[in-house]
């Protein structure tokens, strides 16, 4: 088990990004397949593989797809979360720039498996080159034939597919504030099951709605081109096929590299060619909003769904951060906290006064004014957000900081000791450019 | 235009099944039905679980946001084998939005729970001044509650808390505070589920958000009164009532409010004798508990400096202020002399009850029957236009009935300002019940709310085609054989229609086509109830209602408060109490003030009508008060006819007297004394009283408004059986006898 190309077979091909090269390698088979199958045969395919959403939370792909009703006179939306916004996840931005049309055959498939009536790729603000691809892409389809009216010259298949950009917004990736915004509300979540219909059911436009990752399509191109049990080959018993995993930090090889699903996380660290400036000191494997893994722990963890929750941190979006000894935890940590508290939408009162409260605290003890019982304040504040929030937003600021607190409990204890980052001068924190005018109010 | 409607969500206010459900919550087992919001569910079992941006009447979409209400939730869950076992969901759940189903078990009390409460009320006042010795909400806020009953005692936030300026202007009527808010989105939902305007939205995010409009111009709204009830903190304030007093010092009445006919229930809050603030008081089959900035803001005038406090007397040109005895002397020498010729208008801004007495003066004890209380409108008799035809005169329907059409044609009206309740319930009728609203109207303003906003059709015609409209509308009812219709619409052509009207032709037909589709309500305006041929229009409207069968679906509403109750009370020429005609019918307005100009009229009693004000034949208004009959005006103020009169009553405002109102549903409702301005100031039955008295007496004597209330349930058989008890704090609805 290593490093495992299957989305990324053909990413340094030169001109993949065109119809014709891309074709020539094998494109679009996966959609000429699925339509030669019942609809339904597509959807157990995907069952058959085993693919879980990409997006973080790994939910089974197929049973999305399954949930769609079939009998509703209702139009069905697909679409697509591009809004990829975990801190130290950059996967979906090299697929699309580089294979855009993996991700168009992704959808479109799904499209026939689901009775698509029309799908939005809805695209980060800041993804612009992407965005570009895909709208050529999106062309070259249309012009083929792969997108349009009666598709592949199947009677009544017709399939539209739109980019959507955001606006800036690390909470429209939350997919029930991505169906807001993409409705042309402000980006705030919605309610979700039991409170209110799955999307599946009632999503945008209060019809059925099917919303994937970027990288979950790209992966029911593949299956449906080769075949789900193909891709049920690679994995472990729970967790198949491959997971394109986004390193970042201290590493000498920064990049994305696509491992298989059960990989160990050392051999990842190894294939990224090790750490650089000094010794491992700690990995944040799925993103920042996942609890932080000291370095003596990362030899039981395997890059699976499974494994990961078993050692008390997550998969995640594959947002893999290396962080070596010359990192301050705690500076660490009031950076992630600053990001949450300036992405909290603000719709519930955990997290927009939570988010905010730990940031203050956080930086109360950076810039020297740490107190006893702030560590027991800023976990007691993660476990009134933690689950009490009225999206995931506020779950993924609190883990961090509960997660950085239980390995590197010493090293806020310093800080607050000795007002002074216990790393060494070198990482004594600059003072910080306010660019929010209400964070320069002054901690008491 | 985008579809606003929300039938599709709002499975607890749209109930799609009548299915119960066995739930428990904190041991107590009870049936509910199946997709009730658990937090009312917790109500039936006399659970409290506190709150803050629950509503239950705003949609649930944006609620669950306060997360006051978080509770643990076991559900049952069948294993692949079959079996059932409860499982606790692993995050406490949002009560206010979660929906009940079958098994489900509620706990409310504990520790969890108990430290979700702590933890969300520590979050809420991280941010919040506290400076409730100076708020005005303090006392009765929410916050302040759930904070002593679930809160900590202390806080251990030591930062900085958020700061903005003070009483931020946010509306006409409405001062902002920021840094109050509590971020429930009550008043942002009010503005989008129930006025209709969607004007408040939530600005920047996080921490920073804000409730603003959206280019930070000024909330202009008819309805932006009800959202500083709405707010749990003291964020959104009453610029009038601002610092004015502490809740605890105001005693409170229970009252009506005398803007319009739609006959709102309010409470007025007062310190001493002067009247403080007007809020809303709940009565499900009227306001619900909603009122509008005219009732809620529109009523300084009863505490006002410029309250008549004795009666006035012009001699040469000049005001004097008499009293009551020699005021008398003089009204009753005068009646005296006029031997019979006198005349009254006036009553619909006065209490069933002054109506009566009104009317018993004029026809027992001065022998006349030339009393009317229209002063604008169709002043023919009140029988013909939709009685003699349908069995009702103005509304068909109860406010809330409206709620139940599929269509609801809003016909020659701005019904938000002249019916604001009314328009709500159709707003509510559309949003929350799926209803299909047609605007027909000659003009459309820009301000929002109103009822273009939401219509799915507007159809603007030129002013006074009203019936070429509605038989248009007909012509192709009977052309598409949608519905049978008579004779009337024959020979009539949907081109003829659409050239007369300014409609084109396919709006037209859109509108025939929608509304056929089942029950159908009308509500007509003030351009129908003013409108020169009043009674063709009214025709017009009949035929449409019966073609598609719904002819008890025709709503007329009055616009003054008891434009109803005055004429119930048989304030007209040509009717005694409860529509008995008379043998010998008096004149109506214009006929009396005619014979004042004429000079044939000795004596003109006004009660409380203006005249000069809105009698559409200014001219003849003139003429009448620049005549030789002497005329003697109830009211509350000088108001311009008043100024023309020679003998002015102080008349006590509905604050200051007991008494009840009609609205325009026939719904009779109490009104209740809460203090008097001045001990000179008489209600307008005890002047007609003691008129009557000194002028010998007859039926017109009374000794209370519950005496003539007593009289009332007596002799008019609608109202038989009204007594002050039967009428309660929500009042009765009076129906035809043969229904």
């Amino acid at each position: 088990m290593a490093i495992r190309n299957l989305l990324f077979e053909h990413r340094e091909v030169a001109g993949i990004e065109e119809m014709d090269v891309y074709e020539k390698l094998g494109g679009y088979e996966g959609l000429r397949r699925a339509v030669t199958l019942e609809r339904q045969a597509v959807i157990d395919d995907v069952k058959t593989s085993g693919l879980r959403g990409r997006g973080g939370a790994g939910f089974p792909t197929w049973i999305k797809w399954n949930g769609i009703p079939k009998n509703t006179d209702k139009p069905h939306y697909l679409i697509c979360n591009a809004d990829e916004g975990e801190p130290g996840t950059y996967k979906d931005r090299e697929l699309m720039l580089k294979t855009p049309h993996l991700l168009v055959e992704g959808m479109a498939i799904a499209g026939y498996a689901c009775l698509g009536t029309a799908g939005y790729i809805y695209i980060r603000g800041e993804y612009v080159e992407p965005a570009w691809q895909i709208r050529k892409a999106i062309d070259q389809a249309y012009k083929k034939g792969y997108l349009g009216k009666n598709i592949m010259g199947i009677e009544g298949f017709n399939y539209d597919l739109y980019v959507h950009m955001g606006a800036g917004s690390y909470e429209c990736g939350e997919e029930s504030a991505l169906m807001s915004s993409l409705m042309g509300e402000r980006g705030n979540p919605r309610l979700k099951a039991p409170h209110a219909p799955l999307p599946v059911h009632e999503g945008v436009w209060k019809s059925p709605t099917l919303v994937n990752n970027v990288e979950t399509y790209c992966a029911a191109a593949w299956i449906l081109k080769n075949g789900g049990a193909e891709y049920a080959k690679l994995g472990t018993e729970r967790s198949k096929g491959t997971k394109i995993i986004s390193v970042s930090g201290h590493i000498a090889k920064p990049a994305n590299y696509e491992v298989e699903m059960g990989t160990p996380l050392l051999d990842l660290l190894k294939a990224a060619g090790g750490v650089t400036g000094g010794k491992l000191k700690a990995v944040i494997p799925g993103g920042s909003s996942v609890p932080i893994m000291t370095a003596d722990k990362l030899d039981k963890i395997n890059l699976d769904y499974e494994s990961c929750a078993a050692s008390g941190t997550m998969l995640g979006s594959g947002g893999f951060m290396v962080f070596n000894d010359t990192t301050d935890i705690v500076l660490l940590m009031k950076r992630t906290s600053e990001f949450y508290m300036h992405e909290s939408c603000g719709k519930c009162t955990p997290c927009r006064e939570g988010t905010r409260w730990l940031f203050k605290i956080l930086d109360r003890i950076t810039s020297g004014g740490g107190r006893e019982g702030d560590i027991e304040l800023l976990l007691d504040i993660c476990s009134q957000i933690d689950g009490r929030s009225y999206c995931g937003l506020g779950d993924a600021a609190a883990w961090p900081i509960v997660g950085a607190i239980k390995a590197f409990r010493e090293e806020f204890e310093y800080w607050i000791e000795h007002k002074r980052s216990p790393i060494g001068d070198h990482a004594v924190p600059p003072t910080p450019v306010v660019v929010n005018p209400l964070l320069t109010l002054t901690p008491a | 235009m985008p579809d606003n409607r929300l039938t599709q969500t709002e499975a607890s206010l749209n109930p799609a099944v009548t299915q119960m459900v066995n739930i428990k919550i904190d041991g107590i087992e009870l049936q509910v039905p199946k997709g009730e919001n658990i937090i009312e569910s917790a109500k039936r079992a006399g659970v409290d679980i506190p709150y803050f941006c629950y509503h239950p009447r705003l949609s649930k979409g944006d609620a669950a946001n306060c997360r006051m209400c978080l509770v643990d939730v076991f559900a049952p869950r069948r294993a692949p084998d079959g079996t059932v076992s409860l499982a606790k969901m692993p995050k406490p759940q949002a009560s206010c939005t979660l929906p009940a189903d079958e098994g489900m078990v509620i706990v409310t009390d504990s520790e969890a729970v108990v430290r979700d409460r702590k933890g969300v009320l520590e979050f809420l006042l991280i941010n919040h001044p506290l400076d409730c010795p100076i708020c005005d909400r303090g006392g009765e806020c929410p916050l302040q509650n759930n904070a002593i009953f679930y809160g900590a005692a202390t806080s251990r936030y030591t930062e900085e808390k958020r700061h903005f300026p003070k009483a931020y202007p946010l509306a006409e009527n409405v001062v902002f505070d920021r840094e109050r808010c509590i971020h429930c989105a009550r008043c942002t939902r009010f503005t989008e589920d129930i006025s209709g305007d969607a004007q408040l939205g939530f600005l920047k995010r996080g921490a920073d958000m804000e409730v603003g409009t959206f280019e930070h111009t000024a909330y202009k709204s008819k309805f932006s009164g009800n959202v500083i009830e709405l707010c749990p903190v003291g964020a959104l304030l009453s610029r009038s009532y601002r610092f004015k007093a502490r809740p605890w010092d105001l005693h409170s009445q229970r009252s009506v409010c005398s803007k319009c006919s739609n006959g709102c229930n309010i409470k007025i809050d007062y310190r001493l004798d002067s009247l403080q603030r007007i809020n809303g008081r709940i009565n499900e089959a009227v306001n619900e508990e909603w009122t509008c900035d005219k009732g809620k803001f529109g009523h300084s005038y009863v505490s006002s400096e410029a309250r008549l406090k004795t009666p006035m007397l012009k001699t040469g040109g000049e005001w004097k202020a008499i009293d009551w005895t020699e005021a008398l002397q003089i009204l009753v020498g005068k009646l005296r002399d006029a031997n019979g010729s006198v005349a009254g208008i006036g009553g619909q801004r006065c209490t069933n009850e002054d109506n009566f007495a009104f009317q018993k003066l004029f026809r027992e004890v001065l022998k006349s029957n030339d009393i009317d209380s229209r002063v604008e409108g169709y002043l023919g008799s009140v029988n013909k236009p939709l009685y003699e035809r349908f069995g009702y005169h103005a509304m068909g329907n109860a406010i809330a009935e409206l709620e139940d059409m599929k269509t609801i044609l809003v016909l020659g009206s701005q019904l938000v300002d002249e019916q604001p309740i009314i328009y709500l319930r159709v707003r509510k009728a559309y949003r929350f019940k799926g209803a299909t609203v047609i605007n027909a109207v000659s003009s459309v303003p820009e301000d929002s709310p109103k009822v273009g906003d939401f219509a799915q059709l507007e159809l603007v015609y030129k002013p006074g085609t009203e019936a070429a409209l509605l038989k248009g509308i007909l012509s192709v009812l009977s052309a598409e054989k949608l519905a049978s219709v008579n004779g009337f619409a024959k020979g009539y052509t949907l081109e003829k229609a659409a050239e007369e009207t300014g409609v084109s032709a396919e709006a037209i037909q859109q509108a025939a086509r929608l509304m056929a589709t089942g029950k159908l309500a009308i509500i007509a305006g003030r351009e129908v109830a003013n409108h020169a041929n009043h009674l063709e229009v009214v025709q017009a409207i009949g035929d449409l209602a019966e073609a598609t069968g719904n002819a008890q679906n025709i709503n007329l509403p009055g616009e003054d408060v008891n434009s109803q109750g005055a004429a119930d009370m048989g304030v007209l020429p040509d009717f005694a109490p409860g529509y008995a005609p008379l043998e010998n019918p008096g004149k109506n307005t214009a006929q009396i003030l005619q014979a004042a100009a004429d000079g044939s009229l000795k004596v003109l009693w006004v009660a409380g009508a203006k005249l000069l004000e809105k009698f559409p034949n200014r001219e003849l208004a003139q003429a009448a008060f620049a005549s030789d009959t002497f005329i003697v005006v109830n009211e509350l103020t000088m108001t311009e006819t008043a100024q023309a009169a020679d003998l002015v009553l102080p008349a006590a405002s509905f604050a200051e007297k007991e008494g009840t109102f009609t609205n325009c549903e026939r719904r009779v409702q109490r009104i209740h004394k809460a203090f008097d301005i001045s001990l000179e100031i008489k209600p307008d039955w005890l002047i007609f009283s003691e008129v009557a008295t000194r002028m010998g007496g007859g039926g017109g004597s009374f000794f209370s408004a519950r005496d003539i209330l007593k009289a009332i349930s007596a002799q008019v058989p609608a109202y038989a059986g009204l007594t002050a008890k039967s009428l309660g704090d929500e009042g009765v609805r009076w129906n035809y006898p043969d229904k």
